[in-house]
C-alpha cells in the first residue's frame, strides 16, 4: 500500500537486529511526525498547499510530495492516506495534473467529488485545511495515452474527467500528432469539472473537439448515443478511453462492441462505489484469496474463517469468537459486515477477523 | 468457581457486551493520540538510555541511564507491544501498529506469543491443564496439581524465572513438560527452535554485541547497563504478570466444568480468574494497564487505557451478579503471589497438619 519498500539490504538487517523491523528509518517516524509531518519516513507525505473549489460538489487538492515521490505518467492514480478520528483511511484517486507540473513546480493535483454517504471524500471537502499533510502512494495504472500518436476519442462522466485532465493537459503541451475528441457527460452544466480548464484547452490545442453533453437537463435523460459516437470522424480508427460512473461505461462498451471495436483499443478505468446496489441484507458474495490465488463463492452468514476452510485452506486462526486476532488478515477491497456487533466496514484495504467476518459483496483477502 | 445458571450467564454476557459496545463505538482520535504518545515516549527514552549509556563511567549517569532504557523496554513491552498485539489498535489501520505483524523487543517472537498468550491463555484461561500460563509448567500453584518433591524448592525456581523472564517467556512455546514426558518430539519443534534462536539471537547481539561495541572502550560499561535495563525489565513484568492470576483469590478450573462453555461462562472465568492492583496512573501505564487484569480479561481487545475508565461500570456488573471483584495494593496482592508459591511448594497434606497443628 504506501508504504515504502527500503531497498538496502543491510539496512533492512540492522533495522531487524536493533529495531524489530525491516525499515528502521520508519522507527522514529512517531518523533518526527510530531516535529514535522513532511519527515515522516515510513510513507511519503505530501502537504496541501491549496484547496480549490471546481463545482458545488468537487474540490481539487494541489499537493506538494516530499521530493522521494517517483512522479507518474498522465491518467495514472494514485492511493491517499488520510487519517479521520484516528483511523487510517485509503482511497484511490486519479491524478488530474499533468506530469510537467510534478517535474517544474513539484506538484500534483487531485480532483475529488463528494460521494453521498462517502466517509473519506466528504471528511476530504469538510476537514482538509491548507497546510494539513496525508500519505500519497507511489502511482500505478496503464490507463495512459497511446504512443505513437494515434486518434483518439475520450469518454468521461462526472468526475471520471480527472485522469483525463491530465491527460489532455499533458497532449497539449507535447502537441500530440492526432484527432483528439473529448465526449463529456455531466449532470447539468453546473456540474462541469474544470471548464475553465477544458475551453482553454480547446483554445490553444487545435487537434481537440470538446463536447460537453448535460444529461438531466431535458424532460428526457440524455445520456450516450450511438450518434455520439458515428459523428466522430474516424471513429473506427480511435483509441477509446472510458472513465466514468458504471452506467456511462457499460452502455459506451455495448455501443463500441456493436460498432466492432476491439477490446484492445478501448481502455478504461472504473470508479465505481462498491455495493452501492445491494440491499443492506445482501450477504455473501464471491470471496478472492489473493495469495492462494482462489475465488470462492458465498452465501448467507459464512465468516471469510468458515469460507477459507470450507475451500480448503487452512489460515492461521485461535478462538474463532473474535477474542485472540490470531486470524486478523488483510482485506484489500470489498465490504463486510461483523458478526458481533452487526458493522459494516468501508471498502477500502484494512484488517479485519477472518472469524467474526462476514462479506456483503465481492471482498479480496490478502491470504 | 461461583454457579451460574445458563440464564444468569447470558444476563451477564448481556451486561459486559453493553460495555465492550460502548467503548468501541467512542474509540477514535483520543485512542489514536494516546497510544502514539506512549510511543513518542519510548523513542524518546530508549534514545536516551542509549545515547547516556557510554557515559557510565559516572556512576549517577550509569544508574539514569539504565534506568532509563529499562523503562524504555518495560513502556515497550507492557503498554505498547503487549496491547498492540491483542488487536487493541487493528481499528486505527496503521501497519506500524498491526496485532499480527507487530514485533516486539523481547526475546519471545511476536508469533509465538500471539499463540501461547493471545489464543492459548486468553481463551483457556487458568484452565488446569489448558492454560500453560498457570505457573508456566515451572510453579505449582494449587492443589489440584499433584505435588512432586522438587516443588519443595520452586521459590529458587520462582526467583529465577523472573530474573531470566524474556527467556523463559521467549522458550515458553517449547513446551518442555510435554518433552519430558514424551507426548511431543523434539523434531516437532524444530521449527520453534529456529524462530527462537533467531529473536533470541537478535536480542542478544543488540544489547550484549552492537552498542558495547558501538563504543568500544567502554564496553563493559554499556554491557552492564544494558544487562541491566534487560534485569529491571524482567523483574517488573514477571511480578506484573504474576500478580495478574496467582493472587490468594484468583480462581482456577477444571477442564470438565468448561467444557462446551458459552461466552457468558468464558466472561465468568475471566472475572474470577484474574485480579488486579491499585496505585497511581504511572503505576498503571507501566504495567500496561495489566493492573486492571480483570478488565483486560474480559476486553482483551479494547485500547488498555480505556479500563481505568471502564472499571466502575466492570465493578457494578460483579455486584449485580454477586461475583467477587478481586483488587487490593500492589504490596498485598504481590503477598499473597508469595504466599501461593511457598504455600504449595508442600504438599496438600503437609500444609492440613501444619495448620492443625
Amino acid at each position: 500500500m504506501l508504504v515504502r519498500n527500503t531497498q538496502h539490504k543491510a539496512l533492512q538487517w540492522l533495522g531487524r537486529q536493533l529495531f524489530n523491523r525491516n525499515d528502521p528509518e520508519a522507527f522514529f517516524d512517531p518523533l518526527l511526525e510530531h516535529i514535522n509531518p513532511m519527515w515522516v519516513q515510513e510513507y511519503t507525505p505530501a502537504r496541501v498547499e491549496q484547496v480549490l473549489s471546481e463545482t458545488h460538489d468537487t474540490k481539487t487538492l494541489v499537493l506538494k510530495p516530499a521530493r522521494r515521490w517517483s512522479g507518474f505518467s498522465a491518467g495514472q492514480h494514485v492511493h491517499i492516506c488520510v487519517e479521520v478520528d484516528g483511523v487510517r483511511r485509503n482511497r484511490t484517486f486519479s491524478l488530474s495534473s499533468s506530469p510537467l507540473l510534478w517535474r517544474e513546480q513539484g506538484l500534483v493535483t487531485l480532483t475529488i467529488k463528494r460521494l453521498p454517504g462517502g466517509l473519506v471524500t466528504n471528511w476530504l471537502h469538510d476537514h482538509l485545511q491548507t497546510g494539513a499533510v496525508i500519505g500519497l502512494g507511489e502511482a500505478f495504472g496503464d490507463f495512459l495515452i497511446p504512443e505513437p500518436a494515434q486518434p483518439v476519442l475520450f469518454i468521461a462522466g462526472g468526475s471520471g474527467i480527472t485522469p483525463v485532465l491530465s491527460q489532455l493537459e499533458t497532449m497539449a503541451a507535447q502537441d500530440y500528432r492526432a484527432p483528439v475528441t473529448l465526449l463529456y457527460f455531466v449532470r447539468t452544466r453546473d456540474d462541469v469539472i474544470a471548464r475553465e480548464k477544458l475551453l482553454a484547452l480547446k483554445a490553444r490545442y487545435s487537434a481537440l473537439t470538446l463536447n460537453i453533453i448535460a444529461t438531466n437537463e431535458s424532460r428526457e435523460p440524455r445520456y450516450l448515443r450511438g450518434q455520439d459516437l458515428d459523428t466522430v470522424p474516424g471513429i473506427k480508427a480511435r483509441q477509446v478511453y472510458l472513465c466514468g460512473p458504471k452506467g456511462l461505461m457499460d452502455l459506451a462498451q455495448g455501443l463500441l462492441s456493436e460498432r466492432g471495436f476491439a477490446d484492445a483499443d478501448i481502455h478504461s478505468t472504473f470508479f465505481s462505489v462498491p455495493s452501492a446496489n445491494l440491499g443492506n441484507e445482501t450477504l455473501g458474495g464471491e470471496v478472492q484469496f489473493e495469495s492462494s490465488q482462489m475465488m470462492v463463492g458465498s452465501e448467507g452468514d459464512a465468516t471469510l474463517l468458515e469460507i477459507a476452510e470450507a475451500a480448503g485452506l487452512t489460515p492461521r486462526h485461535g478462538c474463532r469468537m473474535g477474542i485472540c486476532h490470531q486470524c486478523s488478515c488483510r482485506k484489500t477491497t470489498g465490504t463486510v459486515i461483523n458478526r458481533l456487533t452487526g458493522q459494516t466496514s468501508g471498502p477500502g484495504e484494512e484488517t479485519v477477523q477472518l472469524c467474526i467476518s462476514v462479506p456483503r459483496g465481492p471482498v479480496s483477502l490478502d491470504l | 468457581m461461583k454457579k451460574m445458571t445458563e440464564a444468569q450467564l447470558a444476563e451477564l454476557e448481556t451486561d459486559l457486551n453493553a460495555i465492550r459496545e460502548e467503548v468501541l463505538a467512542d474509540l477514535g482520535e483520543r485512542d489514536a493520540r494516546y497510544i502514539r504518545r506512549m510511543i513518542r515516549l519510548h523513542r524518546s527514552l530508549e534514545a536516551g538510555g542509549r545515547i547516556m549509556m557510554p557515559f557510565g563511567f559516572l556512576p549517577p549517569v550509569f544508574v539514569a541511564a539504565t534506568a532509563t532504557l529499562g523503562i524504555a523496554k518495560i513502556l515497550e513491552n507492557m503498554e505498547i507491544g503487549h496491547n498492540v498485539m491483542h488487536g487493541q489498535y487493528d481499528w486505527m489501520n496503521d501497519p506500524s501498529l498491526n496485532s499480527q505483524t507487530y514485533e516486539w523487543d523481547t526475546v519471545c517472537t511476536g508469533d509465538s506469543w500471539r499463540r501461547t498468550h493471545n489464543y492459548e491463555h486468553h481463551t483457556y484461561t487458568n484452565i488446569i491443564g489448558k492454560d500453560r500460563d498457570y505457573g508456566y509448567a515451572v510453579l505449582r500453584l494449587t492443589d489440584d496439581e499433584p505435588w512432586k518433591p522438587w516443588h519443595t524448592l520452586q521459590f529458587i525456581n520462582y526467583i529465577l524465572l523472573s530474573v531470566f523472564f524474556q527467556w523463559g517467556v521467549g522458550l515458553h512455546e517449547l513446551e518442555t513438560e510435554k518433552l519430558r514426558s514424551r507426548e511431543i518430539s523434539w523434531r516437532e519443534k524444530l521449527p520453534f527452535l529456529k524462530q527462537f534462536a533467531r529473536k533470541g539471537g537478535r536480542q542478544a547481539f543488540k544489547d550484549y554485541v552492537f552498542f558495547p561495541l558501538l563504543t568500544f572502550p567502554v564496553a563493559p560499561i554499556v554491557l552492564a547497563g544494558n544487562v541491566g535495563a534487560n534485569l529491571i525489565r524482567n523483574l517488573w513484568s514477571s511480578t506484573v504478570i504474576f500478580c495478574g492470576h496467582f493472587t490468594q483469590d484468583a480462581e482456577t478450573f477444571t477442564e470438565e466444568e468448561c467444557e462446551g462453555e458459552s461466552k457468558g461462562h468464558w466472561y465468568l472465568r475471566q472475572l474470577t480468574g484474574s485480579s488486579n492492583f491499585t496505585g497511581g496512573r504511572w503505576l498503571h501505564i507501566l504495567s500496561g494497564h495489566l493492573s486492571y487484569q480483570v478488565e483486560h480479561h474480559v476486553f482483551p481487545d479494547l485500547p488498555a487505557h480505556r479500563y481505568p475508565e471502564i472499571s466502575g461500570k466492570v465493578q457494578a456488573v460483579c455486584r449485580k451478579h454477586g461475583i467477587h471483584y478481586n483488587t487490593g495494593s500492589f504490596a498485598k496482592q504481590y503477598g499473597t503471589v508469595v504466599k501461593r508459591i511457598l504455600r504449595h511448594s508442600l504438599p496438600e497434606k503437609l500444609m492440613g497438619m501444619a495448620r492443625a497443628a
